[in-house]
């Protein structure tokens, strides 16, 4: 199994498979149906100072190879997660990481500042939720703006490694990475979900009542790779690859275009087993590639013609 | 979990009944409760790609049934699945519905709303219940099972749209009319039955469970797709169809946070 260890940002990782925020709830819901004790990580639902009750309803929809969502960071806030949950989840052997986000800078420091005093391993910024109009998206979507957060959130977080969760949802995102390890993230994760949206052509109303909402699953993959892939060239600091990976073939591709870990999401709503299989799958293949650990494939895409 | 499709039946155009081989599920199945199933056989197809969600019709032996509608995609792919076959799918989710003892109860269904009220109706009739069920449907066509019920019910009251078959009314007419002599009813159907019935309950103080149906992706309690609104003390509070569900309380539900029509 050590050809599957890691180290991401200075933290140990036993295998680079971690499930990704919005999609495993606290960890917890899921320690019925899996083995979570098996991931490499954890990252649970973007958390907020406050409790947040999220979107109306309708939040969710199935689309061709996935699916729209606009669940709206719905949490019960760092106060109740820290005395409710994580107690409960730290009996896992697993890393846990903690995405966070906030409405305001204020709030995304406060919360930072909180976190990087809890028993956890490491933070998550969200600045890419496209489904709540203040935070997420705002800082997000103008590099000034991704600068300004991370830089002042750098300021607090003395203890923890501060991975930046970016948005595909800008025209170039090179710049946003940039911002980010220019102003001191440990490293990136990318990609959050797609802008999407669909139409119930009977009712015509859209089947999502925020409109709109987060494509995820296959169908951004291809996406999700080419953006990891920018990403790489940019920054030094390691990425942490997602977007519509549900089997460990999709993962080793993210690998082969710089990443050093990945997140899979949406496929642990299909079966929460999947995690567990790209494990794995992963380790087999590290195996059969002859190589002695998963990162000597971080980065190798063969461009030549 | 994985079972062996022993049927997958046709009813008629619009329903098919499947009896799947499990033991590990019935061991700890209950009525009311739900599966998530994964409708396309191949594990490289990632459309459909989310499982979907069914309620459990009963269990037999080593088997249990599902009821599924042809609705899209996916129930579409499992009228494909052959006896035989292998069918992946979750362990048993959800609350269920909890049994009485010795009472006069009313089921009350609406076209695949009768999924899970079979298994419910056998233990209330071994408990000592009076069990009468009404069932309505657009026409003929939804009313199906009703013979499987037979055995288990004192009175059957079948309504349609059309007149097709039993009363033509909707469910809620005839219920409406004998509510009182109820101690207790269970609902599963479409919203704005399950509403009407809610409300007949309420205004004769009998104590209703509705069985709801919402859009959801996991049926874990993780993606937070499926919540309802529920009464509680002075306000509401939310909850996930699939956890705290989908069995609840209809005189607390706030109806306009459903949004599965159908």
């Amino acid at each position: 199994m050590s050809g599957l260890k890691v180290n991401i940002c200075g933290v140990e990782f036993k295998n680079p498979v971690i499930t990704a925020s919005g999609t495993f709830g606290y960890g917890l819901e899921y320690a019925r149906f899996t083995d979570i004790s098996r991931l490499g990580g954890i990252s649970v639902k973007g958390i907020s100072y406050n409790e947040v009750q999220g979107n109306l309803m309708p939040r969710i929809m199935e689309t061709t190879s996935g699916m729209l969502n606009a669940i709206g960071l719905q949490n019960v806030g760092v106060h109740r997660f820290l005395k409710e949950k994580l107690p409960l989840l730290r009996k896992y052997d697993t890393r846990i990481i903690v995405n966070f986000w906030g409405k305001s800078i204020e709030e995304y420091v406060q919360v930072a500042e909180i976190l990087d005093n809890a028993d956890i391993d490491m933070l998550e910024m969200n600045i890419s939720c496209p489904n709540v109009k203040e935070g997420g998206i705002a800082f997000g979507s103008d590099p000034a703006m991704t600068s300004k957060v991370v830089d002042q959130c750098r300021k607090v977080i003395k203890n923890k490694p501060l991975l930046v969760k970016l948005s595909p949802n800008v025209t170039d995102i090179k710049p946003f990475a940039k911002a980010c390890e220019d102003n001191g993230a440990d490293g990136i994760s990318a990609i959050n979900t797609l802008l999407g949206m669909a139409v119930n052509i009977n009712t015509k109303k859209p089947y999502i009542s925020n409109v709109t909402g987060g494509l995820s699953g296959p169908a951004i993959k291809p996406v999700a790779v080419r953006m990891v892939h920018e990403v790489s060239k940019v920054v030094k600091i390691p990425i942490v690859g997602m977007g519509g990976i549900i089997k460990w073939e999709d993962a080793a591709e993210f690998f082969l275009v710089g990443a050093s870990a990945v997140q899979v999401g949406t496929a642990n709503f299909v079966d929460p087993e999947i995690p567990i299989k790209i494990i794995d799958g992963l380790e087999k293949y590290v195996s059969e590639q002859k190589l002695s650990n998963i990162s000597e494939l971080t980065g190798k895409v063969d461009l030549s013609k | 979990m994985k079972g062996i499709i022993l049927k997958n039946e046709r009813l008629n155009d619009k329903y098919r009944l499947m009896e799947i081989e499990s033991p590990e599920f019935v061991k700890d199945a209950k009525p009311g409760q739900f599966v998530m199933v994964k409708t396309g056989l191949q594990d490289y197809l990632a459309d459909p790609l989310l499982r979907r969600p069914f309620g459990v019709v009963d269990v037999r032996g080593n088997t249990f049934r599902l009821l599924y509608m042809l609705v899209g995609k996916g129930t579409r792919l499992m009228t494909e699945s052959l006896a035989g076959s292998a069918i992946e799918f979750s362990s048993s989710l959800g609350n269920g519905f909890k049994s009485v003892k010795g009472k006069n109860v009313a089921l009350v269904a609406g076209g695949v709303g009768i999924a899970p009220l079979l298994w419910i109706a056998k233990l209330l009739k071994d408990d000592g219940c009076t069990v009468s069920l009404y069932f309505g449907g657009r026409n003929q066509e939804d009313i199906v099972l009703a013979d499987e019920f037979r055995p288990h019910i004192d009175n059957l009251i079948i309504t349609t749209d059309d007149g097709s078959i039993g009363e033509k009314a909707l469910v809620t007419a005839p219920f409406g009319r004998d509510v009182k002599s109820f101690d207790r009813v269970y609902a599963c159907g479409p919203k704005r039955m399950l509403q009407a019935v809610s409300e007949i309950c309420v205004s004769s103080d009998v104590p209703v469970d509705v069985s709801l149906d919402e859009r959801m992706a996991c049926g874990m309690g993780a993606c937070l797709g499926c919540i309802i609104y529920v009464r509680e003390g002075e306000g509401t509070v939310q909850k996930r169809c699939c956890v705290e569900g989908p069995v609840f309380d209809g005189s607390k539900v706030v109806w306009d946070s459903v949004c599965r029509v159908g």
